[in-house]
């Protein structure tokens, strides 16, 4: 019993000496926020900004528990951060029925920032739900096609200028594609991120969703013909990489997607993608780009996406968290994000050419492009009908046997929809409130 | 006052176990029977349905879901490993039982893969698998060149979607255009190369210091050659620990195939490589069906333990303890 006692004891010891010399939450006499988003190089800038501005609040940035699984579980424990970052209408409606996120909408107004007002159409959807205002937008973007200037002078092409259509931008893919003598692939003319597949959708005219979300439209033929052409640029056109190539061409670690890399080693001539990935491909010593409007299908409409910050409901500094929102609203953060190109600022007052152009980089004479191209953004679809993690897996799976060429594309969508169909059959079937609003918008019972 | 120390030296022991003890039921046996609990529920961390005991629902609805028998299949697929992998722990622990000078160091680099980080191993795997530049399509492709056989194509490995018995990705149907080595072989490959220098191989070698060599002197004195001796002497004296390797195998191989999954392929190309731990983890994590993803870990649970027990009550009528 004596050796238990002395144990006993020794560990109260060591207990209350790690307890002395914990780490503090902060510098003293500062309020500690913590930051839940992606570490990538223009993060840490914006961090700086605010804690200058504010210089009450010690912001910390928390990149190992980005993603929504761990923000909810984090946070239904108790322990979840400060603020956190949002990537699309859905997780927006996820944090709120989790009862995670904060509705900002009073403290907003009373801080003088007006949402509806400021922010960019498209990034609207991923902060206001059922009419209450949850954050602000962190950035947003519309994509358009890069390419390389180094790689078009080579082949003596002029640069490109839009409106054009793909049918115009084919023949010059065709061109921009060079394999070496071995058959090894030397560039590819063109290629773009797999999962940003409604880029094409839209363009067709195709939806996931009708208006109400009562309904699956991934069968439908311009849906079908959408990802018909995405499967040809592969293999019939032969201007992409398969994911097979793609694996191949790929390298290990970094930050950003493998396109961006692609393009960034010469291995692309084109690529559709963001004003963001110049984060990435500033980098690149030497690499001399461009940007242009996308081609354009039928539609000259492209998809778009924002990235908000949201504020933890229970976070105990709620009061600090909103001056946080209150400064991604401001003319300090629109001015750093805009020249550090992590997409363009939330604000769209503020995406002028000075605050655009980064005199780092004098040779960009691109930016006005991506501001441009915001006018024909199309937000992401929703439907409170089926849990959107759900078909995200479902289509992600059925696109990826149609980019292997193991499935054609018309199979493929119309398996995704049955897949879809059930899946929001089954939600209907175990929520009976959700099933009276389903009948209200239908005029029927569900599926 | 023989008893009164009893007594002290009982309550001493308790004292110490009792940490432990309650370290184990809250952070073990009670979320093992907390889920057990949800997985009559329709509990979503979204919120998105109102909170419901809906009985044996989530458990009839896993046994028409035809992904949970796609991944099922997946994770039996994996474990086709698990043999070769037990066979090599094996040989290696024949070879590093010799009697030979700096066997430690031999040992140690054997056992290298089990304590190096899990994640590094798949980042380097994943260079050795490139299809265009990694070393092993490298020696392939010379191999198939030096016989002469420049058209066939070295597999694509991670890429590809191709595997042993011709499986079509959805499972559909056979066909041999899905015939050969793809990303589930590449991922077992990886297995069998972690497995061979691991625990398994020291569970071998600490059997075979203990093979009485008197038997061996007897076989030898018999007139027995080296693989009469091992089939006769060696082997039926390892097989208490080749049952209990293989048991545990077999519930690693059940369990196992997440972090390959989560590193690697991300379960792709087109799930083939989701395994039914990554789909308790899509499902609870990704969807917020703990409920459901609940009721796929208790029946996972249960087809361990019928394998077990039907593994022990067959394997016991051959083993003297």
């Amino acid at each position: 019993m004596r050796a238990f006692v002395i144990s006993f004891v020794g560990l109260v010891a060591l207990t209350l000496v790690a307890w002395a010399i914990r780490p503090g939450a902060g510098p003293a006499g500062k309020v500690p926020l913590v930051w839940v988003s992606d570490d990538n190089p223009a993060r840490r800038e914006q961090i700086a900004l605010f804690n200058r501005l504010h210089p009450a609040c010690d912001l910390s940035l928390d990149p190992d528990n980005n993603g929504m699984e761990k923000v909810i579980v984090q946070s239904v424990g108790g322990v979840g951060p400060d603020l956190f970052d949002c990537y699309s209408p859905f997780q927006l409606s996820s944090y709120v029925k989790a009862a995670v996120a904060w509705d900002l909408t009073d403290a907003l107004v009373r801080a003088g920032v007006d949402v509806r007002r400021d922010v960019w159409d498209v990034a609207k959807a991923y902060v206001i739900y059922e009419g209450r205002v949850y954050g602000f937008p962190t950035n947003a973007c519309t994509d358009a096609l890069w390419f390389n200037k180094e790689i078009f002078d080579q082949s003596g092409i002029p640069y490109p200028r839009a409106p054009w259509t793909w049918e115009e931008f084919l023949p010059l893919a065709k061109r921009l594609t060079v394999r070496e003598a071995n058959g090894r692939i030397r560039h590819f003319g063109f290629s773009f991120d797999s999962w940003a597949w409604k880029f094409f959708l839209t363009q067709w005219g195709g939806h996931v969703y009708s208006e109400d979300g009562t309904r699956c439209l991934v069968d439908a033929p311009e849906a079908i013909a959408a990802v018909e052409f995405m499967h040809d640029l592969i293999y019939k056109h032969k201007v992409m990489p398969s994911p097979s190539e793609e694996e191949a061409l790929a390298q290990q670690g970094g930050w950003g997607s493998s396109t961006i890399k692609f393009l960034g080693a010469g291995r692309l001539a084109t690529a559709i993608g963001g004003r963001w990935w110049l984060c990435t491909l500033r980098n690149y010593e030497g690499l001399r780009l461009g940007a242009v409007e996308s081609p354009h299908g039928p539609l000259r409409r492209y998809w778009s996406y924002a990235r908000a910050t949201l504020v933890n409901q229970s976070s105990p500094h709620r009061a600090e968290a909103v001056e946080f929102i209150r400064y991604l609203s401001g003319p300090e953060y629109n001015r750093l994000i805009n020249q550090q190109a992590d997409g363009l600022g939330p604000t769209a007052r503020y995406a002028t050419g000075e605050n655009l152009v980064n005199p780092r980089f004098p040779d960009e004479d691109f930016h006005a492009v991506f501001r441009d191209v915001m006018a024909y953004g199309v937000p992401d679809e929703t439907s409170p009908f089926v849990n959107a993690a759900v078909v995200d897996l479902i289509l992600t799976k059925q696109l990826d046997l149609v980019r292997r060429d193991a499935k054609p594309p018309a199979d493929a969508m119309r398996t995704a929809a049955q897949e879809i169909r059930r899946e929001m059959a089954k939600t209907l079937q175990r929520d009976p409130a959700l099933c009276v609003r389903y009948e209200a918008l239908t005029g029927r019972g569900r599926p | 006052m023989r008893r009164a120390r009893a007594r002290t030296d009982a309550v001493a022991a308790l004292a110490f176990l009792a940490p432990n003890f309650v370290g184990f039921l809250v952070f073990t046996a009670g979320p093992v029977l907390f889920s057990l609990v949800v997985s009559f529920s329709n509990w979503n961390l979204q919120r998105t349905l109102p909170f419901q005991w809906i009985g044996l629902e989530n458990f009839r609805e896993l046994f028409t879901d035809r992904e949970f028998w796609f991944y099922f299949f997946n994770t039996l697929y994996m474990m086709l490993g698990v043999p070769v992998a037990i066979a090599g722990s094996l040989a290696a622990a024949l070879l590093l039982s010799q009697k030979l000078r700096g066997m430690i160091v031999y040992r140690t680099l054997f056992y290298l893969p089990t304590f190096t980080a899990g994640v590094a191993l798949m980042i380097l795997w994943k260079s050795l698998y490139n299809p265009d530049f990694g070393p092993i399509n490298a020696v392939l492709n010379a191999c198939l060149h030096a016989v002469g056989l420049d058209s066939v194509e070295a597999p694509r490995w991670l890429g590809s979607m191709a595997n042993l018995v011709g499986l079509h990705p959805e499972a559909t149907g056979l066909t041999w255009k899905y015939w050969g080595l793809g990303a589930r072989d590449a991922l077992i490959l990886m297995g069998v190369w972690t497995a061979i220098g691991g625990n398994n191989m020291l569970l071998y070698l600490a059997a075979l210091s203990n093979v009485p060599q008197e038997l061996h002197e007897a076989a030898q004195i018999d007139g027995a050659g080296k693989w009469a001796t091992f089939r006769h002497v060696t082997w039926p004296q390892l097989a208490p620990t080749t049952f209990f390797i293989v048991i545990m195998s077999v519930i690693g191989g059940l369990q196992g195939g997440f972090e390959q999954a989560r590193v690697l392929t991300q379960g792709g190309p087109a799930g083939i490589t989701t395994t039914l731990a990554y789909y308790i983890y899509n499902k609870a994590f990704i969807e917020f069906q703990i409920g459901y993803a609940s009721a796929v870990a208790w029946v996972l649970f249960m087809l361990i333990f019928a394998f077990t027990l039907v593994h022990w009550k067959l394997a016991a009528k051959e083993l003297n303890y």
